[in-house]
């Protein structure tokens, strides 16, 4: 099915054209009046701080959202998609961050998958079968078609999927940060793929917040920020990551922070020489009162980091907490005053079919019962007491936590984690999926509770997050920690970005 | 929520008296049973007596007893479906330990252990199935429908070979008899069904004043965010599992000395009377929600509709078909009332 053309002329035909693409939400212009084409056979990035707008116009291009206006064009005609099988029916294939395979099946059957002939309702064998296995030949001839799924690596599941999207005759696939769970040699296979891809005039729009894969695979980079097209360009036109990071960032970043006195000299945690699957010789410390951020991207190592200290998931090296060992659980670290609000509010933080009240008691048992018998007041008595102090917006603690707002949720898991009397407090993404007031709130409980002698570490994958609240921000990149950055209103923002991009420490071209 | 109501801090009020949904659930099932009650009192004739009532909970103690431990592990996101088989194998077990050894035959012939040790076996019997369906729920982490489908049919499997597929009846001690049919307060009520009543009141209190209960909840509820909230789930499960299989050995004695006979048939299709009184009663089958007291009313339901049905002088044949429009009718009330309740 992959003809290979060579013709290099053929690059200057336009496959995909949005115009004047605007998406709004209430409050937001999540997309405002973005204009580019995109030309056939080519790799098209993406690129943008998160918020930019990447994920919104990604999502209007396969049908999962409507744009409020504007128009989009493929391969010259109208194309208005309202779900994502008309968008592929158009010829747009999304590669998502969530592999959408079945791992029960065989790597044909899935190829197949949703396409099979029927007859009287007994499958029967096409010509189909023969087209897709001759493509994933050409794409990578190292996958067996009969090996189950199951049994294949991430990469090679990735690649089964292009596969599937290249034989359904997709001219445009869409790749979201296709490399985040990929190992350097995987990578590299997948790269050959996508330039064999482009050779047999497919398009392949490509987003990734790594910019030297961006500069080793890209002929066009567009540029988005805060919902607006900032610039398309040829990458052998753009003069280095500094030039691409200067226009993804523009000169807009707000600055909140304030320099804070509260912070101690007691270190209270020390890790030293943190490995594990993804963390590679991390160290660091954190003082008594201080808070500090871990800023990196999607796949740096930050919830790993999080994990690790609370016991959560096994590593080696060392971490003590006030001179002693953390336990390897998380029972352990709850138990030494470590207390953690999990990356995922609803699947790992919140008792969702229970009530506020209910939530709140859960890591502090001790304070909660006597000898056995569970204290209802004292319930009663703490859930009012948070849900006053960190304003819960609610008109009863016997109200399902279900019920509630993402911002008021939040607030419910992080009053779980104060009722624990935790010293130290670790907060992954504590304000993911929050509307802006509850976000601010957030942040104000996380200051106080600083002010008040706590230690605090921010997870967050949010630029502004880590420079807003933080008094020292660890930059990570691919598992690594390559930089410490001391808060203050003379951040070098261009050499943050730099370095969580990848870019080598200590040097901004 | 109202709009007058967000202008105010929620502490100034007073009194908080909003129910939890589990408590209005609990309310609407007992409400449903005392309305079919009065139904069925006004359709069946001398249906609306004393004695009546009295029967609905007496005749059903031993699924009720069952539905206590079931319930316990529903609310904590498992499956127990091997408590019918662990009835038959405690039972036939009791039956088999305490024959007397010699008899004329191999079904008359058993170990002649004394009574008291008898009943130890079973127990312990019934411990072997829970502990096996702690280890490989918690342990191997297969999910709880399949491996107690597993062990319900390994339990009532080694009935059916101690009692070569018939049952034991012969060659017992006199005292074998005596637990299953003693009566209590002036001749009316057995010992099985006060027994029944002091586990409802135990598990009650366990429930609702522990913190054992209210770990059961956290567990069911959201196992991931427990475990990263320090409880131990893996131990709590196991001793769910454990505290199930000691009621489901109890009641399979207690039956096997009611009937003087051990037969591995007996306590057939009680695990799933079990798990439909729970849901009857409210209990979420997904977890982390539900209530024994619920579980208790549901199991009335299901009596009082049964019990009309046959005061109906309808056929014993509709019987599963009556059972069946209650399940639906009180699941369907159930689903409407907390969604209206939550709009």
């Amino acid at each position: 099915m992959l003809d290979r053309i060579d013709d290099k002329a053929q690059q200057t035909e336009v496959v995909l054209s949005v115009s004047d693409l605007t998406r709004t939400f209430p409050g937001v212009r999540a997309v405002d009046a973005v204009s580019f084409s995109v030309r056939r056979g080519t790799v098209h990035c993406l690129v943008g701080e998160n918020g930019a707008g990447k994920s919104t116009l990604v999502k209007m291009l396969t049908g999962a959202l409507r744009p409020t206006s504007g128009a989009m064009r493929i391969n010259g005609a109208e194309y208005d998609p309202t779900n994502p099988q008309d968008a592929r029916q158009c010829g747009i294939a999304t590669l998502f961050q969530e592999l959408h395979v079945v791992d029960e099946l065989t790597v044909l059957e899935n190829l197949t998958l949703g396409m099979e002939r029927s007859r009287f309702g007994f499958l029967v064998r096409s010509d189909l079968e023969d087209r897709v296995v001759s493509t994933l030949k050409a794409i990578e001839p190292s996958i067996d078609p009969a090996a189950r799924v199951s049994s294949l690596s991430v990469a090679q599941k990735q690649i089964v999927e292009i596969s599937r999207a290249a034989s359904s005759g997709a001219s445009v696939i869409i790749m979201d940060e296709p490399t985040a769970a990929l190992s350097e040699r995987e990578v590299d296979r997948l790269f050959a793929v996508i330039r064999r891809l482009r050779a047999a005039a497919v398009t392949v729009i490509y987003i990734s917040h790594k910019l030297d894969e961006i500069f080793a695979l890209g002929d066009f980079v567009t540029v988005l920020r805060d919902g607006k097209h900032i610039a398309t360009r040829p990458l052998a036109e753009v003069a280095g990551r500094a030039a691409l990071i200067e226009m993804m960032i523009g000169r807009t970043v707000f600055q909140s922070y304030t320099p804070r006195d509260g912070v101690g000299d007691e270190i209270i945690l020390t890790a030293r020489g943190l490995t594990n699957g993804v963390l590679r010789d991390v160290s660091f410390d954190i003082r008594q009162g201080e808070i500090v951020g871990f800023y990196g991207l999607v796949g740096a190592g930050k919830t790993e980091i999080a994990r690790a200290l609370f016991g959560v998931d096994r590593f080696a090296g060392s971490v003590t907490f006030k001179g002693r060992p953390v336990g390897n659980s998380p029972k352990g670290a709850i138990a030494s005053g470590v207390a953690l609000v999990p990356e995922e509010r609803r699947t790992q933080g919140l008792f969702t079919s229970l009530t506020i009240r209910e939530n709140i008691p859960v890591m502090n048992l001790r304070r909660m019962s006597r000898a056995g018998i569970y204290r209802k007041a004292e319930e009663i008595a703490a859930a009012t007491d948070f849900v006053r102090r960190l304003r819960i917006s609610t008109d009863s603690i016997n109200k399902r936590a279900e019920k509630l707002s993402g911002g008021n949720q939040q607030k419910v898991v992080l009053a779980k984690c104060l009722f624990s009397e935790a010293e130290l407090l670790l907060l992954d993404e504590p304000t993911r999926g929050v509307d802006v007031g509850a976000k601010s709130e957030i942040y104000d409980i996380i200051r106080d509770l600083a002010d008040a002698g706590n230690s605090i570490a921010v997870f967050s994958s949010e630029l502004d997050e880590a420079l807003g609240l933080c008094d020292r921000i660890f930059l990570l990149f691919s598992g690594r920690l390559q930089a410490v950055v001391v808060n203050g209103p003379d951040v070098d923002v261009a050499h943050v970005l730099h370095v969580v991009t990848g870019g080598a420490e200590g040097t901004v071209e | 929520m109202s709009s007058i109501a967000e202008g105010f801090p929620p502490a100034a009020k007073n009194r908080d008296r909003r129910l939890s949904d589990e408590a209005f659930i609990t309310i609407l099932v007992g409400a449903v049973a005392v309305g079919l009650f009065l139904v069925a009192s006004l359709l069946v004739p001398n249906f609306f007596q004393f004695q009546n009532m009295v029967n609905l909970v007496t005749n059903n103690w031993a699924v009720i007893s069952l539905g206590v431990g079931v319930t316990f592990l529903l609310v904590s996101g498992n499956f127990d479906l091997s408590v019918g088989g662990v009835v038959a194998l405690s039972g036939v077990l009791s039956v088999w330990l305490a024959q007397a050894a010699g008899g004329a035959n191999p079904l008359s012939t058993g170990l002649g252990l004394p009574y008291p040790l008898a009943i130890a076996g079973a127990l312990g019997g019934a411990l072997a199935i829970g502990a096996l369906n702690a280890l490989f729920v918690v342990r191997f982490r297969v999910p709880s429908i399949i491996v107690t489908l597993g062990t319900m049919m390994l339990a009532r499997g080694v009935a059916q070979v101690i009692t070569h597929g018939s049952q034991r009846n012969t060659n017992l001690p006199v005292e074998f008899g005596v637990l299953g049919n003693l009566t209590v307060f002036g001749a009316s009520i057995k010992l099985p069904v006060v027994l029944m009543a002091a586990l409802l009141i135990a598990a009650v209190f366990i429930e609702k004043k522990t913190v054992f209960g209210r770990i059961t909840y956290w567990v069911g509820s959201n196992p991931v965010a427990a475990t990263l909230s320090g409880i131990d789930r893996a131990r709590h499960v196991a001793r769910l599992y454990l505290f199930s299989a000691t009621i489901a050995g109890v009641v399979g004695v207690l039956l096997a000395s009611e009937f003087k006979s051990g037969y591995s048939n007996r306590g057939t299709l009680m695990e799933f009377d079990a798990l439909v009184i729970a849901l009857l009663g409210g209990v979420a089958i997904a977890g982390g929600f539900g209530s024994v007291l619920g579980m208790f009313f549901g199991a009335i339901i299901l009596a009082i509709v049964t019990s009309a049905a046959t005061g109906l002088v309808l056929s014993p044949d509709w019987q599963y078909t009556l059972k069946a429009i209650a399940v639906f009718l009180a699941i369907m009330t159930q689903t409407w009332a907390l969604a209206r309740r939550n709009r």
